[in-house]
Parts: structure tokens; C-alpha cells; sequence
């Protein structure tokens, strides 16, 4: 009772305080004149109140239906801000089944006019229905007249007779000045709650009493049938989710970062476990072992995995011709990756088999990797499947197969656990595409098996790279480049050249490297995908150093050079994702020029980060006629925190500066 | 009877076609070596055969078949199928062939997915679309497919146009367009000379064909393909549209009938929405002065939202309607100013136009339903105006680069005319940039400017710039300045003056090592504004003609003062370059020990120019490059 007083005078007071009702249609003055969002005036709109209750009603030889009912009130600062005032509501609405019913749209504008408010009603005609696939729908409006500093405001509902729970959302692009959520759940349901953002969120729990009124009719009798009419009420308890938040900052994305999602502030329920009264206990999913199991089992990676007539003749063959283990890992991956190629879908489950994906030759990312973990499994080797999600899926923490859309197939040999994934053609083992390097992966074996590995790039990525240069006239070079990649950049390479013909290519790195001209080029181990990329190629470019007087001026590591610090944001929120860890080597040989002698060089530096995350090293020395510069930028870890972000943008800045100094030479004075 | 034997010859038809797919041979053998230069994939067959059966009724059969060499070219291979409430689409069938032409896969109507078609910007668009895209397992590989499309809409006959894209090549395509005796077909032809398209011309039909085409690599300052490769565009004189009969043989009627059916009825308003523009306007005389007041009440007024239904895809949006709602789409934005003009009575119309940075006209030779956007015309004394109804933020008869410089149908009671849209001159689309630096002892600047642009300069930066929030800001112009490292901007604002058609931008910033050291002297770049940073790529053997789309002119007045300790050792000296796709100079004065006055003009020209000016272009480009990057040297 005190609590609830409490909040009651709470609630007066902010009314009265900051002239703010939140009812319905309760518009204030103070509201509408406000010209800018005070805790931040670059936004273009925010949300000045959110409110949503999702609940649980029985209806009758029907079971429990779900019902959410959204409140949203939205102040549009400016033109850039209107977008907002237009309203999607996607809903669960498949083929077959039934759909998701969302209803009691009441929508208006206000406006400010003459110092009074004016309201623009939403007409029924004005709220357009699209079916978007074969599961989902959209309703969508946008509201009339809408002008800088109006005020958008809307209700509605959703009823569903599914038993999930949409994400409840807690932070946007634009912020918010209150938002409030209530989630009441009968004790027969158990849900997993997934927290993420970096934003706190407050919340609070409690439970009441719910009821449920049933009115039945039984036939009863063998010869006499008769009629009973019963009335039954069966009580429960019920927990609450209570979420209250103020002053939400609007989320702001920046450079190098995974999915500016994983950032966001949100609450998610998972179906952990359904008890009804007199039925037996149906588990969902609620730990990893229950998700490795749910997955053998629900998820058919049992019988998947156990099939292996269809490619039996195939691997008799693969293996005839490799004996250790690693050999055969590779033998049976390059197979698999030219025998199926990846529809470019995701999921954790096959979509027609992996008998199919085999024959057909086309397959979704688990039924490419399930046919290579069933083939490695048949060779005898030690493998598993790896249930992950991509980048853009965002990261899974809870035990929840909902998280979760894509399987890699893991391998170990002699106590090391290797990870494959053939939907990439120019990966190889540890080394993944870009959307599956994201957190954690479950390896999953059978009877409950499951051990959490980082799927983070392990392996050091590498470009080496050395430029042979001799000056001629007026500036002009001409000289000969010859890059080893290795690891990721080697695969990212390949994706981005081998496709492409010779004169596409060279046309390609012209334009990347900027002002040179090149002559031949050979690309080694393009397609031996287990051998670094060995670029060698010859270049001539006029005007790459300055000549000025009796002085040439150059910059020593030529179109090697790192000309622009990346990171110009004064501060960061988020850490640097740099899907890698790397290093980048760069030598330059240039050959003093007859009748020129060296006037200064750069000096040397060797320059590093806190916690040994990385390190750079510039060197020059003289041998002869010849000046040969060496530099080294090394990065020792994937994940860069935030915290240290002036340090990361100062190292760059060292670089970018040592990198713009230039070699002097001067011409020699004949005596 | 009539009936009867038309049912019989599109059997006859359909049985023809039926048959003769099994005949085909899709083995990449058969492919001339010529055609797989510089392709990714080679059409080898594209048949498009419409029928117009009647005058709200005609029938397409598309039938294709693309082979596809690459990954580049899989795109090729992705079937789309649009349909709506007038417009249905029937056997569809859909095969893969490997390279010896071996049937590898038939395509099951199951594996299409159906799609609402949302061009992305629409709130709502009843159109729809069926959607297939293969997964190849090897390549080469050969994708046929064919299906029939019925509509109503004959106001619509497609244009015969080649698959006209990048890296592919044509083997053979075939075009046919039937019609019957009442009806009347217009065409053009255009880019036939140089190419041996085989025409056919019977009573009642019309026929083309092409056979191998070489593919065009994308080299870049080019003409569109649409200028380049063969292509004819139809019109008939008895038509329908979503359910309404037109009739016309020339652009007056044409418009007439337009004018009836689409616009008329629909630019009613209420009274007091009338009254307010009277009253708003009444304190002017000039016209022109009236149509600024009324354009400035639509951007108040209203925002751009489109919604696309059944005729309201082509009829606009009542009046009234957008009055009450405050949006709408170009066309109800458009009719709407319309309407309020007519309050304030001020003449102008309703302008049909291709929309987009390419340049299109509405063809002038013949008679149909075309355009992708509109636009509203103001005629004056002084010629007309063009006002562009759906942005809120545009000047008063600012037009831009999506609709510049191209011909238009202006669609009046008194019927239609083609009239041709504003051509910005080079100097119009002008940059000016005024700013100062100061240098200090270790390389760092000091640096304040501002940038004023206009015409198609103040498109590119309002879009870019307009309404960004102060941390985008900071990115964009760290962007804009990014030859310049470690900007620490300490003002950045940016204006939108609709007055005088110029975008107006303010820095204001420090940068450390701008000048970079050795151990006695000072690198300086002289030009630290505006900088060519980079010369269009190289492009051996150049196939197409060189084309600069549109001019502009940059001038930038820069004062530099330097600091009084260092001595100046080096000057790069004043430069004129001249060509005929523009000029160049710089100006590099010494105003006295510790001044420099530096100014930089730089105007690039429209123009059409053969094959071999690209690299003259590219030469001329280069040298201003190097002339941009010239350095001051001090020593220290």
C-alpha cells in the first residue's frame, strides 16, 4: 500500500512538475511548444512516452492467447525527424495457421494552432495491410499534417494464439523521455529473459493472483445421456516484468562496430518450459545441454548426422587417397565445398536434408555443414556441429535456439578443435567469413554434449608487402610490388579478385593505390587457398614525389602509405571490432638516383598501445645506393575496448604523421 | 467467328512454342568466341512478342535464356515476374542447363516467392511480384525461361530494349508487336545506324532482329546503353488505362484526353483553403511573385509520402484530399500546387518527365503514356519556371540534377506540349569557396572558410549536408577535408539559403602535422581546401564515347599567413591550363613576407566527345592533380 502511494505521489508530482500526462489524448501545451529535445538538441524527434503491456487470457476450448497493447506518443522537431510518424506493425501471419489479429488502431496528430491544439484523426482507410512472406504481415500508416514540433500519438493492439513474446525494446535511433513495460505471465509459463545494451534498464518483479473462469459442459451416461453444466474457477499466480525508464539516449552508430543492435537496450523472452495443470511438463529450452538436445532430437541433427549411405561411394574415394587426420579433414572439406554450394540462407536446421542439399548440389548453411560433419564423423574423425549466430543475428547469450542461425562443423586433432565452414569457398579451417566471426559457437554432440568456444579470428592475419623503386625523370617512378596475404586477408582477397578478369583487376588496384600505371602482374596461389596470395606486379607512376629546386621529396612507403587516421570520432561508446588480429608489414627499397645524395631521412619510432594490443615500428637505414625502409604496424587483439580510445586514435595519428614524413635528397654540387 | 479464330492462333502460337523449346541447344559451344569477350554472361536468346489484341487488351510472351559465366553475372539469372489487378501473368515455365546443355534443373512454380513490389519508398503499392533466383552449383551454366503477361493497360507497350547491360553479350534477339486493323502503331527507332537490326514491317505486324552484339565493359563517362544500343519505342492511337479508353494521334488531344481523365475533378478545394490563398496573396501583383508565396505554403504544408493503388498510380490524389492530409506523392504534391495556383490565379500545369540523374527525354515522335515523375510548370513572360512540388527544402524554381536539362510533356486543358526542362550552364553549377589558414611553427593550421554553392553544386551538398545531426556533420566534413589529418573542427554549420538558391557551409577547425617535417624544412600543401584527389581510372581499349554529363565551375580564395620565424624557401608558381572540357589556374601571390593570397578556378564543361578524349580528359585531370598537390617549403 505505502509503495503504491508512493508512486502515486510520484506520478502526481511529475504531472504537475513537468505538465506531462500520460493518458491517452492528453496532450499538453508544454509538450507541443518545445523546440528542441533538452538532453539532446540534435535529435530530430523523440519519444516522449512508450507504454506496453503484454498479458495472458484464457479464452475458453482455446487455451491462453497472448495480448499486447502498445501506447506510443512521439515528438517530431523537424523535417528530418518525419519519418516517425509513420508506423509499421509486422505480425505473425502464415499460410496456414492463425493469424495474429492487430486491432483498435486509434492514431492522431496534434498540432499547435494559434496557441491552440488542433487533432487530426487517422481514418480507418488511411491504415494499409501487406503481406510481406509467408509468415509475416505489415499494417502500416503514416499520420496526417505533420509539421515541425506536432506531436504523433497512437494505440493498438495485438492478440495472438502463439506463445511467444516479441523483444521488448528499450532504445531507438531517437531518445526517449519515459517508457514503461509490463509483462505478466502465468506461473504454467516459463520464459527466458535475455538483457542486452549498454544502457541500464531497471527492472523490477513481482507476481499476483490471476483467475480463470471455465464453464463446462459434460455428456455423462451410457444408456441416459445426461447434461452437466459446471462452473470452475481455477486460480494461478502470476509474474510480472515491470520495466520504468527515463532519459534513454538515442543509440548512435559508429564505425568498426560488429552490430550496433547487440548496443541497443532490450528484453527478450524465450518459451522456456510450458506446466499445465495435468499434463505432463513440456520443456523448450533452458540450457545448453537442453538446446544441444532439443537439437538432435526436434531439430533432426541426429538423423542428419547419422545418414551416410548417400555419400558412402564418395568418400571411400576421398579417402583412398589421404591417411593422416588432417589430411582427410581437408580432403572431405574441399569436397564438400564444391560438391554443394550455399543458397545464401541461413538456419539451424536443414531445409530439405541433407540427402537433398547433396544430390541437388544447392543447400542452406546447415545442410552444407551437417553433410561435412556426417562426412568428417564417417571418416572417423572427431566432429561436432557448431551452432552460432551471424553478425547481423546479433549475439546469443541466453541458452535459447531462437538466437541462433547458423551451424559451423568443428574437427579435433590432436587435442586442437578446428572450425570449417564450407559455404565459403576460400576459407579454410579457423579461418571464417566475416558473418559468422561473432561471439560464441555451441558445439553440440550427442546425449546433451555442448562446450562454448569463441568464434572470434584466432589466427593472425598478414600483408607483407615490399616495393622496389628507382627515380627517374621529373619525378616519375617506375618499380615492382611484391604482397604476401595471408590468413583472412588472403581469403578477403580472393573474394574480391578472383572472379574478376586480369585487366578488371589491374584496372581495380590502379584505382585503389592511386595515380600508378601497372605493367605486368602475376597473382600466385590464387586458387591454392592453403598458400598466402603471393601479388607481384610492376608500376610506373609520374608526379608520386615532389621535386622542388635541387630537392626530391619522397614519401617513403609510396601508395603503402596510411594517409588517414580511420578513427576521427572524438569519443566512442562502443568498442573497435577489427574482426582480426594483424599485421602489416611494408618495405620500401629506393634507389638513390645518380648525382643525388640523401639530405635527411625521417627518424625511427616504435610506438605501441596499453595492454600490448599492438604496435608500430618504423626503420630506415642506407646500404649503398639504396635506402631501405621497414615498418611494421602489428594489432594483437580482435576486440579493442572503448576505454582506450584516445590512445588507439593517437597511435593512429603517429602513424599517419610518420607516414607523411618524407626521405630529402639533394642533388650533388659539382665541384 | 472473329473470336474463334483468334483462340486458334494463339493456340497455334502457344503449340509453336511449345515445340520449338525442345529444340534448343544450350551447349556453351555453339557460343561464337567474339561474344565471349568481356562478357560474364551472354543472352542467347531474348524473344518479346506482345499482341495487342484489342484496345484494352494485350498480350506479352517473354522467352529468354541467359548463360552465365560467372558470379558477376548471377544476377542474370534471377526471374521477376510483376503482376497486379490488370496485369496477370500464365505459363511460366523455367529451366537450368549446364554447359554441354544438359537439363540440370526445371524450376517448380513453388520456388518463386511472392513479394508486395515495394519500390522502397512507397507507403503502400498494390502492385505485386513473383521472384526466382537459381543458386548455381557450376559454372557455365544456362537459365531458359518463358511466361505470358495479359493486361489491359495498353497505354503502356513496352519498348523494344535490349538487355542492354555491362559484360553482356547478345547472341540473338527477336521482337514482334502485333495489332489489329482499327488501331494505329507509332514508333521510334533509334541507334539503328551501325547495327544490322533485320526489320520486318507487314499490316499488322512489326518486326526485329539482332543477332550478336558484343559486351560493353563499364568504362565510365558514358553515354546511357539506351543511347547506345538499338531500340524502338511504341505508341497506338486507341488505348486504355486502368479502365479508362483513350483516344489520340497528336500531342494536343493526347493531353486533352489526359487532362480529362486524370487531372480534371480532381483539383476541387474547400473555400476557406481557397480564401486563405487569396488573402496570403493578395498583399502581391506579380504572378510569379504569387507562385513564390503558394510554393512556400506546399513545402510548409506538406511532406512527400506516395501511395500507389489501382488508377492512383497514375491518377493523382484529390486535391482536397492532400489539403486534409497534408501529403502525398509527386503527383498529388504536384496537382495540389496546381490547384492552390488556380486559387491565387496563377496559370500552371501539370508536367509529365523521366526523373533521375541520367537524362531522359519523354520521347516527342510519338503518342503514350510516359514519364516516371512530375513536375509543375509555370509559364512567364520571361519563359517558364519548373517548380519540383515534392521537396520541402528547394528553392523556388530549383530544379537539380534529377530533372535538368530533358524534354517533358506539359499537360494543359487545351492538350498537351513538349517542352524542354532548365539546362544549367557550367557557371551555374558554382562552388565558392572563401578561407584563410594560418600556419604554425610545427606544421599545424589554423583554418576557417565557407562554401557557397548553387545549382546542381547545391543539390549535391544539400542532400548530403541538409538537417545532419552535429556528430554526422563532424564525419561528413572530416570526409569532405580527408586529405587533411587530426581535424579538430571547433564550428561547423551549414545553411540552407532557399532565398538565393545557394547552400551556404561554415568551418571553422585545427589540424596538427599539416605540414609534415624533415629535419630543416616544412612541407606544405598550398591547397588545402579543395583538391582533386583523384583522375578517373585508366581504361584500355576504350569502346564507348566520352560523355561529361554536366559542367561545373569551383573557385576558391584562400589567404595563407605563415609563421614569422620560418623563412619561405619554395613558392609553387602560378599555372593556366587549358583545354576543351574546361580550364584550370591557379594564382599563387605573395602579398608580403608573411601572406599569401592563393586562389584556385577550376570548370569543367558538358560536352560529347569520341572514344579517344578520355585519355586527353584523364591527361588534362592528371596535371591538375599535380598542380593541386604543389607544396610550400620552409625551412625551418
Amino acid at each position: 500500500m505505502k509503495k503504491i502511494l508512493l508512486t502515486l505521489i510520484t506520478v502526481l508530482t511529475l504531472v504537475s512538475v513537468k505538465g506531462q500526462n500520460y493518458k491517452f489524448g492528453k496532450i499538453s501545451k508544454i509538450e507541443l511548444e518545445e523546440k528542441v529535445y533538452p538532453l539532446d538538441s540534435s535529435a530530430n524527434a523523440a519519444i516522449l512516452f512508450k507504454d506496453r503491456k503484454t498479458y495472458f487470457r484464457y479464452k475458453q476450448n482455446e487455451g491462453f492467447y497472448v495480448y499486447t497493447d502498445i501506447h506510443e506518443r512521439i515528438k517530431i522537431y523537424n523535417k528530418e525527424g518525419y519519418d516517425w510518424a509513420t508506423k509499421r506493425i509486422r505480425y505473425y501471419a502464415p499460410e496456414t495457421g492463425e493469424d495474429e489479429d492487430v486491432h483498435s488502431i486509434d492514431a492522431r496528430t496534434y498540432e499547435l494552432n494559434n496557441d491552440k491544439i488542433k487533432v487530426y484523426k487517422l481514418k480507418k482507410n488511411e491504415i494499409f495491410k501487406e503481406k510481406l512472406n509467408k509468415f509475416r504481415s505489415v499494417k502500416k500508416f503514416t499520420m496526417p499534417n505533420i509539421t515541425d514540433g506536432c506531436i504523433v500519438e497512437w494505440k493498438y493492439k495485438i492478440s495472438s494464439p502463439y506463445r511467444s513474446i516479441d523483444k521488448v525494446e528499450l532504445q531507438y535511433e531517437i531518445p526517449i523521455k519515459k517508457i514503461q513495460s509490463k509483462i505478466t505471465i502465468p506461473e504454467y509459463y516459463k520464459y527466458n529473459r535475455k538483457q542486452l545494451g549498454y544502457s541500464s534498464i531497471d527492472i523490477t518483479n513481482e507476481t499476483k493472483n490471476g483467475r480463470i473462469n471455465l464453464n463446462s459442459k459434460n455428456r455423462t451416461g451410457d444408456k441416459v445421456i445426461k447434461t452437466e453444466y459446471s462452473n470452475e474457477v481455477i486460480e494461478f499466480l502470476e509474474n510480472i516484468t515491470l520495466i520504468d525508464n527515463e532519459d534513454v539516449p538515442a543509440i548512435v552508430e559508429e564505425d568498426y562496430v560488429d552490430n550496433i543492435n547487440n548496443y541497443k537496450s532490450s528484453l527478450s523472452f524465450e518459451l522456456a518450459s510450458v506446466d499445465m495443470p495435468g499434463a505432463v511438463i513440456k520443456h523448450y529450452s533452458k540450457t545448453w545441454e537442453d538446446v544441444a538436445k532439443a537439437i538432435y532430437q526436434e531439430g533432426h541433427f541426429e538423423l542428419e548426422l547419422n545418414r551416410s549411405s548417400y555419400f558412402k561411394d564418395d568418400l571411400e574415394i576421398i579417402l583412398s587417397k589421404v591417411s593422416s587426420d588432417s589430411e582427410k579433414a581437408i580432403a572431405i572439406f574441399e569436397f564438400v565445398k564444391s560438391k554443394i554450394k550455399w543458397n545464401e540462407y541461413n538456419g539451424i536446421t536443414t531445409d530439405e536434408g541433407v540427402r537433398k542439399a547433396y544430390t541437388t548440389g544447392v543447400g542452406n548453411v546447415a545442410d552444407i555443414n551437417l553433410v561435412l560433419t556426417a562426412m568428417f564423423k564417417k571418416a572417423g574423425l572427431s566432429s561436432n556441429p557448431v551452432l552460432s549466430s551471424t553478425r547481423s543475428n546479433g549475439i546469443p547469450i541466453f541458452p535459447t535456439l531462437n538466437g541462433l542461425n547458423y551451424v559451423l562443423s568443428s574437427v579435433e586433432i590432436d587435442g586442437k578443435l578446428l572450425l570449417f565452414d564450407a559455404t565459403e569457398k576460400n576459407a579454410v579451417p579457423n579461418i571464417l567469413p566475416k558473418r559468422a566471426m561473432n561471439w560464441e559457437g555451441i558445439v553440440v554432440g550427442e546425449q546433451g554434449y555442448f562446450n562454448k568456444i569463441s568464434l572470434t579470428n584466432s589466427q593472425k592475419s598478414e600483408i607483407s608487402s615490399t616495393l622496389s623503386i628507382k627515380i627517374g625523370e621529373e619525378g616519375a617512378i617506375s618499380g615492382m610490388s611484391r604482397t604476401k596475404y595471408l590468413n583472412y586477408y588472403a581469403m578477403r582477397y580472393r573474394n574480391t579478385y578472383n572472379h574478376l578478369k586480369e585487366e578488371e583487376q589491374i584496372s581495380k588496384l590502379e584505382e585503389e593505390k592511386g595515380g600508378i600505371e601497372i605493367g605486368n602482374i602475376r597473382i600466385g596461389a590464387k586458387k591454392d587457398i592453403y598458400k598466402p596470395i603471393d601479388e607481384l606486379f610492376t608500376f610506373e607512376a609520374e608526379d608520386a614525389i615532389t621535386s622542388a629546386g635541387d630537392r626530391y621529396y619522397i614519401k617513403p612507403l609510396f601508395f603503402n602509405s596510411i594517409n588517414e587516421n580511420s578513427f576521427k570520432l572524438k569519443n566512442r561508446e562502443y568498442p573497435v571490432n577489427f574482426n582480426t588480429k594483424f599485421s602489416k608489414k611494408y618495405i620500401s627499397s629506393i634507389e638513390i638516383p645518380e648525382g643525388y645524395e640523401i639530405e635527411s631521412v625521417p627518424e625511427d619510432i616504435a610506438i605501441g598501445l596499453p595492454n600490448e594490443f599492438g604496435v608500430y615500428r618504423f626503420k630506415i637505414t642506407q646500404s649503398g645506393k639504396s635506402i631501405n625502409v621497414l615498418t611494421e604496424l602489428s594489432i594483437d587483439t580482435v576486440i579493442y575496448p572503448a576505454t582506450y580510445y584516445q590512445q588507439l586514435k593517437d597511435f593512429y595519428k603517429e602513424i599517419v604523421k610518420k607516414n607523411a614524413e618524407q626521405i630529402v635528397l639533394r642533388k650533388i654540387l659539382a665541384n | 467467328m472473329k473470336f474463334s479464330i483468334k483462340i486458334a492462333m494463339v493456340a497455334l502460337l502457344l503449340y509453336s512454342t511449345i515445340s520449338y523449346t525442345q529444340d534448343y541447344d544450350f551447349n556453351v559451344n555453339l557460343i561464337p568466341e567474339t561474344l565471349k569477350k568481356d562478357a560474364n554472361s551472354i543472352v542467347r536468346l531474348d524473344n518479346f512478342f506482345i499482341e495487342v489484341e484489342s484496345q484494352d487488351q494485350m498480350t506479352i510472351k517473354v522467352e529468354t535464356a541467359v548463360t552465365i559465366y560467372n558470379k558477376l553475372a548471377d544476377k542474370y539469372a534471377n526471374i521477376r515476374i510483376d503482376y497486379d489487378k490488370r496485369r496477370s501473368y500464365s505459363n511460366v515455365k523455367a529451366y537450368i542447363y549446364n554447359a554441354t546443355g544438359k537439363e540440370i534443373k526445371k524450376i517448380k512454380k513453388s520456388e518463386f516467392k511472392d513479394f508486395s513490389a515495394q519500390d522502397g519508398f512507397s507507403l503502400f503499392n498494390d502492385g505485386r511480384l513473383i521472384y526466382y533466383s537459381y543458386t548455381p552449383i557450376s559454372y557455365p551454366y544456362t537459365i531458359y525461361y518463358r511466361y505470358e503477361i495479359k493486361t489491359s493497360n495498353t497505354a503502356f507497350i513496352p519498348d523494344w530494349i535490349l538487355n542492354g547491360s555491362y559484360y553482356q553479350s547478345i547472341q540473338n534477339a527477336k521482337f514482334e508487336i502485333k495489332y489489329p486493323s482499327g488501331i494505329t502503331l507509332n514508333k521510334v527507332e533509334k541507334n539503328f545506324e551501325g547495327s544490322d537490326v533485320l526489320k520486318v514491317e507487314k499490316p499488322g505486324v512489326l518486326s526485329y532482329e539482332i543477332k550478336e552484339i558484343l559486351a560493353l565493359k563499364s568504362e565510365g563517362y558514358t553515354p546511357s546503353l539506351r543511347k547506345v544500343l538499338p531500340t524502338v519505342q511504341f505508341g497506338i492511337n486507341k488505348f486504355s488505362l486502368e479502365g479508362v479508353d483513350g483516344e489520340a494521334t497528336n500531342w494536343k488531344d493526347f493531353g486533352i484526353w489526359y487532362y480529362d481523365n486524370l487531372l480534371k475533378n480532381t483539383q476541387e478545394l474547400d473555400e476557406g483553403t481557397k480564401q486563405k490563398i487569396r488573402s496570403l496573396t493578395a498583399k502581391v501583383v506579380d504572378p510569379v511573385e504569387k507562385a513564390k508565396i503558394v510554393y512556400e505554403f506546399v513545402q510548409n504544408k506538406v511532406r512527400y509520402i506516395s501511395v500507389q493503388v489501382g488508377i492512383g498510380g497514375f491518377k493523382p490524389m484529390l486535391a482536397a484530399d492532400v489539403d486534409r492530409l497534408g501529403y502525398g506523392d509527386c503527383k498529388a504534391l504536384s496537382n495540389y500546387t496546381k490547384a492552390l495556383m488556380d486559387a491565387a490565379g496563377v496559370k500552371s500545369n501539370y508536367t509529365i518527365i523521366y526523373g533521375g540523374r541520367t537524362k531522359r527525354d519523354i520521347s516527342n515522335e510519338f503518342l503514350s503514356v510516359q514519364g516516371n515523375h512530375i513536375i509543375l510548370n509555370l509559364p512567364t513572360d520571361n519563359g517558364d519556371i519548373w517548380l519540383e512540388c515534392t521537396s520541402q527544402k528547394n528553392p523556388f524554381g530549383h530544379l537539380g540534377s534529377f530533372t535538368d536539362d530533358r524534354d517533358v510533356l506539359v499537360v494543359t486543358p487545351e492538350g498537351g506540349k513538349i517542352k524542354h526542362t532548365k539546362i544549367y550552364k557550367s557557371e551555374e553549377n558554382y562552388q565558392f569557396t572563401k578561407g584563410s589558414y594560418s600556419l604554425k611553427e610545427g606544421g599545424s593550421i589554423e583554418a576557417s572558410l565557407i562554401i557557397e554553392s548553387s545549382g546542381t553544386q547545391y543539390d549535391d551538398n544539400l542532400m548530403r549536408n541538409d538537417g545532419e545531426s552535429p556528430k554526422e556533420l563532424d564525419v561528413l566534413f572530416k570526409k569532405y577535408l580527408s586529405h587533411i589529418n587530426n581535424i579538430e573542427f571547433s564550428n561547423i554549420e551549414v545553411l540552407n539559403n532557399k532565398k538565393e538558391g545557394k547552400f551556404i557551409e561554415k568551418l571553422d577547425f585545427t589540424a596538427t602535422n599539416y605540414g609534415s617535417k624533415t629535419n630543416s624544412q616544412l612541407l606544405v600543401p598550398i591547397n588545402a581546401f579543395n583538391m582533386l584527389n583523384s583522375v578517373p581510372k585508366k581504361i584500355r581499349n576504350r569502346k564507348l564515347p566520352f560523355v561529361i554529363s554536366r559542367g561545373y565551375l569551383d573557385v576558391d580564395e584562400v589567404t595563407i599567413k605563415l609563421p614569422n620565424n620560418l623563412k619561405l624557401d619554395y613558392l609553387p608558381k602560378s599555372t593556366e591550363l587549358a583545354s576543351k572540357y574546361g580550364s584550370y589556374s591557379l594564382t599563387i601571390e605573395k602579398v608580403d613576407e608573411s601572406n599569401i593570397l592563393f586562389k584556385r578556378k577550376l570548370q569543367i564543361d558538358a560536352g560529347n566527345y569520341p572514344k579517344e578524349d578520355y585519355e586527353l580528359y584523364r591527361a588534362f585531370l592528371k596535371k591538375i592533380k599535380r598542380y593541386d598537390n604543389s607544396k610550400m617549403i620552409l625551412s625551418i
